[in-house]
This record gives structure tokens, sequence and C-alpha cells, in this order.
């Protein structure tokens, strides 16, 4: 491979109140490193451990790097940053990269699930945010994990053996946090209350409406909680199919931003 | 404990079951969708078979029904903040749900017009514009005032005369002359009727009182429903006979009662019996509400039916301004000997949420008693927790328990 072409990949970050991801995006938007972290501390080390840890799944070193974009809620956090861009736009353009058609994407990050409608031609034509105190859905799966005693990424496990879920409301993160002390009090088994959580998240998207097929979700909790994913299928009766790397949607849209750019 | 059911529940039920049967009739009447407290006495005259679509909707409150159904009407742009009777019933209809159906309907009853009043609300008016579009039918109604002092000659000469403006539509859509005798005698039914509800509804003054707030929500349907028509004075003549028979040997609602509490607002509907269980394991008895009162129309005379209709609609709790407000729940606290006050804020209805302007301060103090302010909901049950609730009833009847016994003392 010739420098000057090893030297064409920018990076995208998406910097998330749950999750930090990047991705190093080379030539014809093919993902060469991708790196994922939790948010702790300050959101700028959060960036840098991720960015670096992308680089070297890439193998490459930042002199590579012809672009840096972000988005996210801390995308005013992300050093050298080239381009910022909005969760919507970003998520809307890592998808239709990947999938080519137009869509209606659900993001479901860590903060506040939203609706994007996907124009034929890639763009975000439309966005719907839920509403605010129905946001919060990564601090409420991590409560709830808490509470079972199991790590996060149990409960999705926990969830696909439960019959039914457990009742817990979806009218905002507080009172399904105490929904979820209520049921355990009675008794609920851990696996009802596992796929109840993913139902509250599931009945908040819902309430939005405007879905037209295909449907299609990402964000980092569809990553790791796809139960998720299939409550909505259900409590919508349509298909809901997942992109790819679902997580990095966001970063790889800011990657693509930036390449353009570039260019 | 909750003391014996009432033996007249069995012919209530009959009573509201012929009425929904009746809805199903709609090829012989003309049909007419009216708010609780529209001029229904009007429709009724001119022959309609009317409907109230907030009965339906706390059928499906009461029936849980409500929380399954309302996202559909959220997902059409209808914000979780407005009524959750309008979410509850719009999204049933889209849903193809209905209570009635144990009633032989297979939906609510098509509309010919839909008619309103915004003395209590503005919902009730975009929520039968969503049916009007719906069924390309009229929906006409009254623009009351709202937060009124005192009801002034001219208020009521205003909502009067927007009554009569409707005459001519609803006689358009059921082909019928409005017969003025016919509508003083439908005044004058309904007059009766509330009188006797009303009396129903005194006869908790007594201790112990013979039912509760919570028997009263049932309890009043005839009174919603059947406003202007026999059937419902004759139900009411039979439950008074039962309740005064109960004062007469002291059977309690709630068994032991030692409390005495008073409500205000709209009932949980899906919460009505865990409700009336966590108050009655107390010992404490909802003697009287603001919201089981609010079908006692005095004002109904037959002798000057559209105007005393007027005036009837405006004297309404709901119409009215705080200080009117608090001189009504005064006086019932007063009638009722109640030793403090329950008010639910409910998320969906401001308009009968009395708890946003620090009302519950001024009448704990105005009246030495201490009041609750319980935060839930008419419909959305996701707004309200029982373990909160619990709590919080739990530990207002320990307070009461405390003021009193420092009364005693001093
Ligand atoms: S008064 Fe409240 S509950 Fe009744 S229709 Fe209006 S907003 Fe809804």
């Amino acid at each position: 491979m010739m420098p000057d072409e090893r030297a064409r990949v920018v990076a995208g970050v998406d910097a998330g109140t749950e999750c930090v991801k990047a991705v190093i995006v080379g030539a014809g938007g093919r993902v060469e490193g991708r790196a994922v972290a939790p948010t702790r501390g300050y959101f700028q080390a959060c960036v840098y451990e991720v960015l670096s840890a992308a680089l070297d799944d890439a193998q490459r070193t930042e002199s590579d790097l012809a672009g840096i974009g972000a988005t996210g809620f801390a995308m005013g956090c992300v050093p050298g940053a080239t381009l910022t861009a909005t969760d919507a736009a970003c998520h809307a353009a890592g998808a239709y990269h990947l999938i080519g058609q137009r869509m209606t994407l659900v993001n479901i990050g860590g903060r506040d699930p939203h609706l994007i409608a996907v124009a034929l031609d890639g763009r975000r034509a439309d966005a719907r945010n839920v509403r605010r105190c129905a946001a919060g859905v990564g601090s409420f799966l991590m409560f709830t994990a808490r509470h079972l005693d199991v790590l996060p990424t149990r409960l999705q496990e926990l969830a696909s053996v439960a019959d039914k879920p457990a009742a817990v409301s979806s009218y905002c993160s507080v009172f399904s946090s105490t929904a979820i002390l209520e049921r355990l009090r009675e008794g609920a088994s851990r696996e009802e209350i596992a796929l109840g959580a993913m139902h509250s998240i599931a009945e908040r998207i819902v309430e939005l409406g405007g879905f037209e097929d295909p449907v299609y979700a990402c964000g980092g909790v569809v990553e790791y909680f796809p139960g998720v994913v299939r409550a909505l299928q259900t409590l919508l009766e349509r298909e809901v199919r997942t992109v790819p790397d679902p997580i990095f949607t966001g970063a790889l849209g800011a990657a693509l931003k930036a390449m353009e750019l570039a260019t | 404990m909750t003391g014996p059911a009432l033996s007249s529940t069995a012919t209530l039920r009959e009573t509201m079951g012929s009425y929904y049967r009746s809805l199903g009739d709609a090829d012989t009447a003309p049909v007419a969708w009216c708010s609780s407290v529209g001029p229904a006495e009007l429709l009724r005259a001119l022959g309609y078979r009317v409907f109230f679509p907030e009965n339906h909707a706390a059928m499906l409150g009461a029936a849980r029904t409500a929380n399954r159904v309302m996202p559909i009407a959220h997902a059409q742009g209808y914000s979780q903040d407005i009524c959750s009777y309008l979410t509850s019933d719009i999204g049933a209809y889209l849903a193809g749900e209905t209570p009635l159906k144990a009633y032989g309907l297979t939906s609510v009853p098509r509309a010919d017009v839909l008619v309103f009043n915004t003395n209590q609300c503005r919902d009730v008016r975009d929520w039968f514009e969503w049916y009007g579009r719906q069924w390309d039918v009229p929906v006409i109604g009254v623009r009351s005032p709202r937060s009124i002092d005192t009801v002034t000659d001219d208020d009521v000469e205003g909502v009067a005369r927007q009554i009569e403006a409707l005459v001519p539509t609803l006689e358009a859509v059921s082909g019928a002359r409005l017969d003025g005798a016919r509508l003083a005698q439908v005044v004058a039914i309904s007059r009766e009727c509330s009188h006797l509800w009303g009396a129903c509804l005194g006869t908790a003054a007594a201790r112990p009182a013979p039912f509760t707030f919570f028997d009263g929500t049932i309890q009043m349907g005839p009174a919603v429903v059947l406003r202007g028509m026999e059937e419902a004075c004759a139900y009411y003549r039979s439950l008074l006979a039962e309740l005064e028979e109960r004062v007469r040997t002291r059977v309690a609602a709630v068994r032991g009662e030692s409390l005495r509490l008073y409500w205000d607002g709209m009932p949980l509907w899906g919460r009505l019996r865990a409700l009336a269980t966590n108050f009655a394991e107390f010992g404490t008895a909802v003697v009287a509400s603001t919201y089981c009162n609010s079908w006692i129309f005095p004002d109904l005379d037959a002798d000057d039916p559209i105007r005393s209709m007027a005036r009837a609609s405006l004297n309404l709790f709901i119409a009215r301004s705080e200080e009117p407000k608090e001189q009504y729940i005064e006086r019932m606290v007063r009638q009722f000997d109640v030793d403090g006050i329950v008010f639910h804020d409910c998320r969906t209805c401001p308009n009968n949420s009395n708890t946003r302007y620090a009302m519950p301060q001024r009448l704990s103090k105005r009246l030495g008693i201490p009041s609750l302010v319980l935060d839930g909901d008419v419909n959305d049950l996701r707004c309200y927790s029982d373990e909160q609730g619990r709590t919080n009833i739990e530990g207002f009847v320990e307070q009461l328990a405390d003021t009193r016994a420092s009364r005693r003392g001093a």
C-alpha cells in the first residue's frame, strides 16, 4: 500500500453518557479499527483512551489521521476534532452507509432514545426524542442490574429466559426504578424483572409513533441488550432489524462526515 | 377493613347495563356525545341517545385497559401530559377496543353530533374534535368562562344564549323540533335525580358513614349517564332507602371507623379498590368528595330550563376560582365532620387538581386540619406509585391520629 493511501483514514468518536466509542475509517468507508470504553471521569481522558485503542486496532498512528469527526453528548470534549455533528445526523449517516436505503432508525443510546427518519439519500429527514422524563435509559438499566445483583451484561441473558415481563412503568426512569424495587419485594423473578426493564424502554420508544418500514435499530443499548429490540418488535407488531455493530453507528457516521470534509 | 357490600349494586349493574345496551340501538335514535356536564337535558329532550365519553374513559381506566391503549394516541402526537381520558379513549378507538363489548356493542356508538362544554377544560373539545374529523360530523358546544368568582346574571345570560344557539344544529341533525314542555320535563327529572343523589351522598355525614367516596364513584353512574331519565331517579330512591337503613342500624362502610377524610380531585380509576383497602386498613373512611358532589345541580329549574342549565354549569366547582372552591370545601369539611383532606394531584388533569396554587396549605391553615397530596393520575397508572401512595397514607393517618389526640389533650 502506498504511504499516501494509508494516510487517508479518519476517526469518528461518539462520546456518549454511558460509553465512548471510536472507529477508524479508511478508503470507501471501510472500518479498520474500533474501540469502546465505559464513560467515567473526564470525557477527554475517555476519548484519548478509545482513540488510541481504535488506532491500535487498525494498526495506525495518530499521524495517519486526516480528520476526526465527533458526535454524542460530549462531542465538544473530543480534542482535535475537525468536525462535530449531532447524534441524529451521524447515526443516520452511519446506518445509511451500511444499509443503503431509506429507513426508520431507532437509536437507543444510554441517554435519550430517538427516532430518525432516514431519507432516500441518507440524510436525516426528521428526528424525534423521547420525552425528557423517559430519558436516561442507560442509567436505568445499570440500576436494574445493580438491584438484580448481576453484571449489566447478564441482564440480557436473564431476560431471554423470562416467561413474561414484570410490570415496570415506562413514564419516567425514576418511577421505573422504584417499580423495580417494588417488584423485587413482591418476589418477581430476576428474569421477569430484566425483561420488564427492557419492555419499559421499548414502550417509551413506541410512544414516539411514526414508524415506517423498514425499521432498524442501533445504539449501545441495542448492542448489549438486544432484548429491547425484541420487545420493540413485539409492541410494534413489525420487524425491527439491527444495524451491524450497532454501538458504533454514530461514530461511523461522524467519521464519514469527517472524511467528506477532508476530501 | 371494608364493610359489607351495598345490596343495591345488583340493581345498579342492571340499570347501567340496560343504558349501555340501549346505545347499541342507534338505528332507532340519533346519537349525541356529551361532555360530563354538558347540556344533556337538551339532547334528551330532542330525542338523542346520549353517550358520555368521560364515562367510557373511566371504564377503560377501571378495567386497566387504559395504559395499554394510551401509547397509540401518544404516537399520534397527543402528549402524555394532556388528559389521559382523551388519550385512553382515542387509543382504545384506534385499537378497536371498548368495554362496551360486554354489552353487545362492537365499538363506541358513532356520533351524529358531539356537544361539549368547556366549563371543565379545553380537552373535551379537542377530544370531540378528533371524532368530529374522524366521522365528519358537527362538533358544537358552549365555550364557558372559567375560574369564576361570583356567577353573575351576565355570565348566565351569555351561556344561556350559547345553549340556545346549539338548538338549530341539534334540530337539523335529529330532525326533531325542540318542545319546550318536554325540555322542562327532562330538566325536572334531572333536578330530581340530582336531589336524590345529593341525599344519598349526605347520608355519609352519619357516624359511621354507610358508604365511602370509593363506593360513590361507582354509585354515581346513573347520575352521570342517565341524567334526565326516570331510571336514574328510581335507582337513587332505592339506594337512598338502603343507605338510610344502614345509618339507622349503624352499618359501617369501614369497620371500626375512627378517622374521616374528604377527597378532592379525580379518582384513580385503576386503583379504586386498592386505595379503598389502604384507607380502610387504617380504620379511615373517606366520607365525602368534590368529585361525587359535582353531579348535584340544585340550580336546575323546570320553570326556566335553559337559564337554569346555564347557571348550573357555571356554579360547578371546577369552573370556579380558588376562593369559592375553598369555601365549598370548608362547607363540606364541616358538614361531614372530617379529620383531614386528601388532595389528588392528577398528573394529566390540572383542571381537577387543586394542589398547584397552594390550596392545601391555605385550607389546612384555615380549617386547622391536615391535608395530604397524593401524586397520581385518573387513568395513567404510570404516574402513581402504590408503594409511595401507601407510605404516604400510612404517615398521614398517623399524623391525623396525633393531631386528634393533641386536640383532645388541649
Ligand atoms: S376535566 Fe380533566 S379528566 Fe376531565 S376531560 Fe377535562 S382534562 Fe380530562
